[in-house]
């Protein structure tokens, strides 16, 4: 097995790959954000075990965040500190805006890996991004669509919506921001979410 | 969306991460507040008189406000990004206020008697640290942007350090146009101004600091 449950080797193996991935591996990339997902879910399991619901809800929030703020990760840190710190601050935002008052069993500063353990996938999400997309306005959403989803390179994107390289990256990186705010707004806990639960 | 998905579409065309974000974000933003501190000084309140640009006057206020504008800076750019520890930041922030209020006592208590009230007042106590405060209102909005824009997972010590940081740069403007020239005054009421600016910053930040 190439990854047991001691944090240390996780963090070993991440590493490598997290900093290819930092400078442009795409394959390392997405390796990356695979390990550190399972590795999410099950830290977010034992914090939301009352809310199980929310659990891929808050997964995939802290990944889209993983990505828009990952020129904020320092190479002197664990890329799994990094990535908790983050998913920490996700949770809280949670309970913050479901006006919870939950306490936080540990500090803000020191992450106990320890209670990182690798959890099988599961990936159900309850909130569907595919209907949030419908929410951003045309040109980020049609940048997002042909280099994110068709999979077109950034300059055939450029060349098919008349626009330059840079402004394609720009609409992107505009579009997915936004719908990060997209989906905290949605994660408010309303009446319309949870309606749509089955 | 399953989250395979997400990630296969995070991944595609992801290119290689922003490098020095916080640099990039941070400097244009206190560029711009030192243009406003040191314009809207000249313009409300007039430059000193040029012959005090060859005197410790403006030059001992500038070399605190730097100092604690670097550290400040510092300070914040550590609390933007998760995980990492702000402790050596902070510490160096501390340190600054520090020495700039030991010299300022210790210059106190080298004053003769009569002189101490004259070396703490001045004439301008009453002013100066609202002037500081106001003087530094854009930077403190251009600095709460700029870490708006990477991922402070402390609020509240994140918009302090950035109201430290902005009330620095609102003290080198002032400076252009504050000739009191006991360094007493300026550890007490320049340090008040700053730290001021802190607090609105901290009340701020977790408002506007959320991501």
């Amino acid at each position: 097995m190439p990854f047991d449950d001691s944090s240390s080797d996780f963090e070993s193996a991440l590493k490598p790959l997290w900093l290819r991935a930092q400078s442009g591996d795409e394959a390392a990339y997405r390796q990356c954000l695979g390990l550190l997902a399972s590795r999410l879910r099950a830290y977010l399991k034992r914090r939301l075990s009352g809310l199980p619901d929310e659990v891929e809800d808050l997964v995939q929030e802290t990944l889209l965040a993983l990505h828009l703020q990952r020129g904020t990760y320092d190479p002197t840190l664990p890329v799994s500190a990094w990535a908790v710190a983050i998913a920490r601050h996700k949770l809280v935002d949670l309970w913050r805006r479901r006006g919870r008052r939950e306490r936080l069993h540990d500090a803000i500063d020191d992450v106990d890996e320890q209670l990182l353990v690798a959890e099988p996938r599961d990936s159900d999400a309850r909130r569907d991004l595919e209907t949030l997309f419908e929410a951003l306005p045309q040109a980020q959403r049609q940048a997002i669509v042909l280099t994110k989803l068709e999979g077109l390179s950034v300059a055939e994107a450029a060349a098919r919506a008349g626009a330059s390289e840079s402004a394609i990256k720009v609409q992107v990186h505009r579009g997915l921001k936004r719908l990060a705010a997209l989906v905290r707004r949605d994660g408010s806990g309303d009446s319309v979410t949870d309606g749509q639960r089955t | 969306m399953k989250t395979e998905t997400l990630i296969d579409m995070l991944a595609r065309n992801a290119g290689p991460a922003p490098r020095a974000l916080a640099a990039r974000r941070l400097s244009p933003a206190v560029a711009a507040g030192l243009l406003a501190s040191g314009g809207a000084a000249i313009a409300w309140f007039g430059l000193i008189p040029w012959s005090l640009f060859s005197t410790h006057v403006p030059w001992t206020k500038m070399a605190y406000a730097g100092a604690l504008a670097g550290a400040a800076g510092w300070w914040a750019v550590r609390l933007s990004r998760p995980a990492a520890s702000a402790a050596r930041a902070r510490v160096a922030v501390m340190a600054v206020v520090l020495a700039m209020v030991t010299i300022g006592l210790v210059s106190w208590l080298s004053e003769p008697a009569d002189g101490r009230m004259d070396a703490l007042l001045g004439y301008s106590w009453f002013s100066c640290p609202p002037s500081v405060l106001a003087l530094s209102l854009p930077a403190l909005a251009a600095a709460l942007w700029a870490i708006h824009g990477l991922a402070p997972t402390r609020p509240r010590t994140a918009g302090f350090a950035a109201g430290l940081l902005a009330g620095s740069v609102g003290a080198l403007g002032y400076a252009l146009s504050c000739p009191e020239a006991s360094v007493t005054f300026v550890a007490v009421w320049y340090s008040l101004g700053i730290v001021l600016t802190g607090a609105v910053g901290a009340v701020l930040g977790p408002r506007v600091l959320r991501w």
